[in-house]
């Protein structure tokens, strides 16, 4: 008892020795390293924990304070200055007076690319579309695109019900179109797939009143189900109200762009 | 002699945390020397590759490059250089204006969609590196080459066709619920990395899965700085720009940007 007594004063600071722990607290830890095993633990813990931190300590090195200090240590960017000398200087006014007139000229070209004409932008992400005439947005609403759904037969068939991202044009334009549906119709509902003219192909009224192709089959159409307007529910064809398709039907024309993202 | 065997267990118990220490901190300063050479050999690469010509018949003003209405034109000009560039094609692009803190989204040269960038940064060696060399690199749009996110960039579902009609299943009603938190990184093909982090989620699990992400993304540079310090090469270093756009935004790009989507950047 004795012996672990003054164990426990050498580990203490000078101030501390001869009274300034809590006689209760002393005895108690007299008692804990009196034990070799509670000893061993206090030990093992200890150094367990300070590895721990250790290890912690060196990711965070590693991991924070080396990039930290990469972003530091770099070259030296040279000041900007406005030399009233050189700009009166013959070759400076033509370098920027060259520069100047290719930036006007690439200006007024990016310029171009957006057109006068009507136009549509359609937002797969959120499902919405907004309709453009003279670069004023006129008119914006829900609509509904691809599902993101992969088809698979059990043999080597696959369909992948996406709308196409990018730039495209109206290419036709039909009023009370009739839906010829394709071999994934009858598949997704387990059906035979019939012959290509077979009666059963067609659908009527399901597409609304009006439809603008875009190509590869892609529609712009109407739907019976409205509920899922602002949804991802087609298979690569875009949906809107009967509101919604007549004032786009009849703002866009053959040629027209669609921008979809 | 009875007290020096005594002592030797003691002494090795002793010895040996000290010499793993002393080979951790080697290691350490040889890995940090490593990793602080990597900026300066990028910055050389980057002026070598995109800094003004020297010939002897065409001997550049170097006044010229310190010159803010020069350099005012040239950064434009670069600017407009990559979106004409990107505006040929037909696919969904991004342009980052760091200037006025926007990021559009563009196709043919039209905005789609425009958003304002919460916040941004970017690396050190972009803002010390002489204007010229940069805007001279970012005339040529960034090409992405691969991408780490925290979503989906085709969130597809795959579904069993039934055999017949007994076992056909009307759809159900997709779960549109925005819950996950959307971080990512664009790697672009001149070495830079576009960071794009969510802004500050009210969700405090949102806030850890960030923390996480870019924790794997350090710990995966980290792992490349150490396997070319083990080859005593001077590590690749990506130059970054972070920006912090609002959750539904940072979405819609990330979904509309193609894989190997194209990036301008205005700085």
């Amino acid at each position: 008892m004795d012996d672990n007594s003054s164990y426990m004063e050498e580990g203490l600071p000078e101030g501390n020795r001869g009274g300034a722990v809590p006689e209760g607290l002393r005895s108690l830890f007299d008692k804990l390293f009196a034990s070799p095993k509670v000893r061993k633990v206090i030990i093992r813990t200890s150094v367990i924990t300070g590895g721990l931190l250790a290890f912690l300590l060196l990711a965070a090195f590693v991991l924070y304070i080396v990039p930290g200090m990469q972003e530091v240590v770099s070259a030296h960017r040279p000041k900007l200055l406005s030399d009233p000398e050189l700009k009166e200087d013959k070759n400076y006014k033509k370098q920027i007076s060259a520069l100047s007139g290719e930036v006007q000229r690439l200006s007024r070209k990016y310029a171009s690319y957006t057109s006068g004409q009507s136009y549509i932008v359609i937002n797969t992400t959120d499902n919405k579309f907004f309709l453009y005439r003279n670069k004023k947005l006129i008119r914006t609403g829900l609509c509904s695109s691809g599902s993101y759904t992969m088809l698979k037969t059990e043999g080597e068939r696959k369909w992948i019900f996406k709308t196409p991202k990018g730039k495209y044009r109206i290419q036709g334009k039909i009023t009370s179109p009739v839906w010829r549906k394709p071999d994934w119709a009858f598949v997704e509902e387990g059906l035979p797939i019939p012959s290509a003219t077979h009666p059963s192909r067609y659908e009527y009224g399901v597409l609304g009143d009006y439809a603008l192709s875009i190509g590869d089959g892609y529609l712009i159409h109407g739907t019976l189900y409205k509920r899922f307007l602002g949804m991802p529910v087609t298979h690569g064809c875009i949906r809107l109200n009967d509101e919604d398709l007549e004032a786009i039907y009849n703002t866009l024309a053959v040629g027209s762009k669609v921008y979809i993202f | 002699m009875e007290n020096n065997i005594e002592q030797a267990p003691g002494k090795n118990r002793q010895t040996g945390p000290v010499i793993t220490a002393v080979i951790i901190t080697v290691i350490l300063i040889f890995f940090t020397i490593m990793s602080l050479m990597a900026p300066g050999k990028k910055l050389k690469e980057i002026r070598l590759k995109f800094g003004p010509e020297e010939t002897s018949e065409n001997q550049p003003d170097e006044r010229l490059y310190s010159d803010s209405a020069y350099m005012a034109l040239l950064k434009e000009r670069s600017f407009f250089q990559a979106r004409t560039s990107m505006a040929e094609t037909d696919s969904v692009y991004m342009t980052l204006n760091l200037s006025d803190s926007t990021a559009n989204l563009e196709i043919s040269g039209v905005t789609v969609h425009s958003v304002k960038i919460s916040s941004f940064r970017f690396s050190g060696i972009l803002k010390r590196t002489d204007d010229y060399a940069i805007s001279s690199m970012l005339a040529q749009p960034m090409n992405i080459t691969g991408d780490l996110a925290t979503i989906k960039k085709e969130p597809l579902m795959v579904k069993m066709a039934p055999k017949d009609t007994s076992e056909f299943k009307p759809d159900v009603i997709p779960d549109t619920s925005n819950y996950e938190p959307v971080n990512y990184i664009l790697e672009m093909d001149n070495g830079i990395r576009i960071y794009v982090y969510q802004t500050t989620d009210t969700l405090k699990s949102n806030n850890r899965r960030r923390f996480y992400f870019d924790l794997r993304d350090r710990l995966s540079t980290a792992w490349q700085y150490a396997k070319s310090a083990a080859m005593f090469k001077v590590p690749e270093y990506h130059p970054f720009i972070k920006i912090r756009l609002p959750k539904a935004d940072a979405k819609i790009i990330y979904r509309a940007l193609p894989r190997k989507g194209q990036v301008a950047v205005y700085m």
